[in-house]
């Protein structure tokens, strides 16, 4: 499994889409609400600031201007960043109470207030501190302002915000690799299902998905999958059973109207119509034999017949239809060799096999041009399998064409008409190596669009 | 030759019965297991054949129980399971032939023929020397002679020659060489077998006035004239 898919893939986009829209909104939630609280700790200062204004006021009513310093000298002792600063001035603008300094260039915010930067000593050292400020007029000579810093608010703003943003990265990410490996999980599920159905297409299609480890919807899905490949299969045999019905039922009213014939044919013997009753009956036996091969073929294809348990010796076996075949061979002037490498045994029916490479031989010397060759060799190169070849210097079968000619009646477009057959030889034939547990591979050994002739390999489990 | 037939489907066993009447045999027809073999039991054929599946007793069955009983007459069986299987285990009940259905006409009378013939041959002593006309072979030394000049053959055409002279007179069908001379059952898809033939019939024929190899049409071979029935 690849990452990449596992990135592409529905579940994991999905899980992206959903964390990263959640954790903004989450975070825009709370970014609001905290601006909302700033804005009242803000308002509140600023309430403070008036009150310790009102407060100057009333000792000033109260003790004049001494009160005033006094209670100034009380407020600035404390060692704290966060308290009032003080600062009255004379109607000269000069200083005369406070620990601010005379004139600190101060900016005008709206609605009275002032605003300014100071350097205070912080533990680290100097530090620039936002302060508002607002005047007040003692009387008609004095005029007091109250600094208060807001830095605190400031800073507990951004520490707030900052935390946030973190968290909702953390939160990204976090999901972000959870939802990786969630869809990591899904699509292993998934392609464990895909490589099932794959097998099933390929093979056997009497498997079913395994049930019994899914759950939840995977589980639903694979109870349906199953519920298709049982319907797809008794379909399949539902087809294959009529096509056998057709050609065993047409068997019997063929061998009678075959009888019949030769019965008129002899009756005829030597008149105008005998020549025409002959090749009646060769189409006759020509649609017996088709029906015979295509109903041995859905038998071993079944699979209700055990094989049986003879030793078939593969060398000896060979040599007969080597030697069944040579003068048909010899009358197209076709040299037919035979090359064993190996001695070589396997379990089945002899009869089975012989049709096997009698058909390959067939079809081999009905393929191959006059003067061209054919060779038959056996080896035991893989260990446990007998392989037999059987190559002609014929035109071969093209590629495409390769996979096809295993199918029941079908015949390369090419050889159709020009030479005789129904496009049942090679099934029987990869029915037959199937039956015994082997296989049947075609090649081209050739270059393309040559006349390299075909190869045709046969393995069958070695005894 | 009479030969008693027990078959349960009637469209096939009359079919079957008709024909070995219109081919000059007389024939006795059953149509299950248990009415064939009392008739076996009661008077003397010459042929059974005995389909293999029967209502009451099988077919099989039918032919061992003659056999338990000592009636060695040749059997032939019918049958629509055609793979090896069944062959074998057909011919290991006692049986002497088994034929596939459908077959043609030719080939059941080719094979009964033999069958007959056979059993017929059985109670003569061993023969050494095989005659048809003037060619004649002697087994012991293997050699064949036609008027007196040797005629030299290949093991191969020396086997078929052997089955056509041992079945001389009578017809023979390509499955039936396949199967005795080559030793294999099985549906060749060209003129294999024809090929063989004709190459035996240049070696025993050519040189000759009279051909003794003849092709039969729709069935098979006959070596000399044909049999009387």
């Amino acid at each position: 499994m690849l990452a990449r898919d596992v990135f592409s893939s529905l579940t994991f986009r999905y899980i992206t889409k959903y964390v990263v829209v959640l954790s903004l909104t989450v975070f825009f939630i709370l970014g609001a609400f905290y601006a909302y609280f700033s804005y009242t700790s803000f308002r509140d200062l600023g309430n403070a600031v008036m009150d310790e204004l009102r407060t100057l006021q009333a000792i000033h009513e109260r003790e004049a201007l001494a009160g005033v310093e006094r209670y100034i000298h009380q407020q600035t002792s404390a060692a704290s960043m966060h308290r009032y600063y003080y600062l009255v001035t004379d109607a000269a603008g000069v200083k005369v109470a406070g620990d601010l300094p005379p004139a600190p260039s101060y900016s005008e915010l709206d609605d009275g207030w002032l605003g300014f930067e100071m350097a205070l000593q912080d533990w680290g050292g100097a530090v620039q501190v936002d302060f508002i400020a607002r005047p007040i007029a003692l009387d008609a000579q004095y005029q007091a302002i109250v600094a208060r810093s807001y830095a605190d608010i400031v800073e507990r703003a951004r520490l707030v915000i900052a935390n946030l943003i973190r968290a909702m990265l953390a939160t990204i990410l976090l999901g972000i690799a959870g939802g990786y490996l969630s869809a990591a999980s899904a699509l292993r599920r998934v392609e464990t299902i895909n490589q099932d159905i794959a097998r099933i297409i390929r093979g056997d299609p009497s498997q079913r998905l395994n049930v019994e480890d899914e759950k939840g919807y995977v589980r639903g899905l694979a109870l349906v999958v199953n519920q298709m490949l049982e319907q797809m299969e008794s379909l399949m045999q539902g087809v294959r059973r009529v096509s056998d019905n057709i050609a065993h039922d047409l068997r019997t009213p063929l061998t009678r109207m075959r009888n019949d014939l030769t019965l008129l044919r002899d009756a005829h013997a030597g008149g105008p119509a005998a020549d025409q009753i002959e090749r009646i009956i060769d189409d006759c036996d020509d649609l017996l034999t088709s029906f015979n091969a295509s109903l041995r073929i859905s038998a071993l294809e079944s699979g209700s017949r055990p094989l049986a348990n003879q030793r078939v010796d593969l060398n000896r076996l060979l040599q007969d239809v080597v030697e069944l075949y040579e003068p048909l061979a010899q009358e197209r002037q076709i040299t037919l060799s035979l090359i064993f490498a190996a001695q070589c045994a396997c379990r089945g029916e002899s009869d089975l096999l012989f049709q096997l490479f009698a058909n390959l031989l067939d079809n081999a010397i009905k393929y191959t041009p006059e003067q061209g060759s054919i060779s038959v060799a056996m080896d035991l190169d893989t260990p446990g399998l007998c392989t037999i070849t059987v190559q002609d210097s014929g035109p071969g079968i093209p590629a495409h064409e390769r996979k096809n000619v295993f199918r029941r009646f079908y015949r390369v477009e090419s050889s159709r008409g020009e030479y005789p057959g129904h496009g049942l030889g090679l099934s029987l034939v990869e029915a037959i190596a199937r039956f015994h547990g082997g296989s049947v591979e075609l090649h081209n050994p050739g270059q393309e669009g040559e006349q390299g002739g075909l190869l045709v390999r046969v393995s069958v489990p070695a005894l | 030759m009479h030969i008693l037939l027990v078959e349960d489907d009637t469209q096939v066993g009359q079919f079957i019965a008709d024909e070995l009447l219109a081919a000059g045999h007389q024939c006795d027809y059953y149509g299950d297991g248990a009415a064939g073999l009392e008739a076996a039991l009661s008077a003397p054929f010459d042929v059974i054949v005995v389909d293999r599946m029967l209502p009451q007793l099988d077919g099989l069955m039918l032919i061992e129980r003659l056999r338990a009983g000592g009636d060695h007459t040749p059997a032939l069986v019918l049958s629509a399971l055609g793979e090896v299987d069944d062959r074998v285990r057909g011919l290991q009940s006692g049986a002497d032939d088994y034929l596939v259905k459908p077959f043609a006409m030719a080939e059941l009378l080719a094979r009964l023929d033999v069958l007959h013939r056979r059993a017929a041959m059985a109670h003569a002593e061993a023969v050494t020397v095989l005659v048809v006309e003037d060619l004649s072979m002697h087994l012991l030394q293997q050699r064949v002679e036609r008027q007196g000049r040797e005629v030299s053959l290949q093991p191969r055409e020396y086997k078929l020659l052997e089955y056509l002279m041992r079945h001389a007179g009578q017809v023979v069908t390509r499955a039936m060489l396949l199967e005795h001379v080559w030793g294999y059952h099985f549906d060749p898809q060209t003129n294999v077998i024809d090929v063989h033939v004709s190459r035996l019939r240049q070696k025993i024929d050519r040189e000759f006035d009279r051909p003794l190899l003849a092709t039969v049409r729709g069935a098979g071979y006959r070596l000399g004239d044909a049999a009387p029935q």
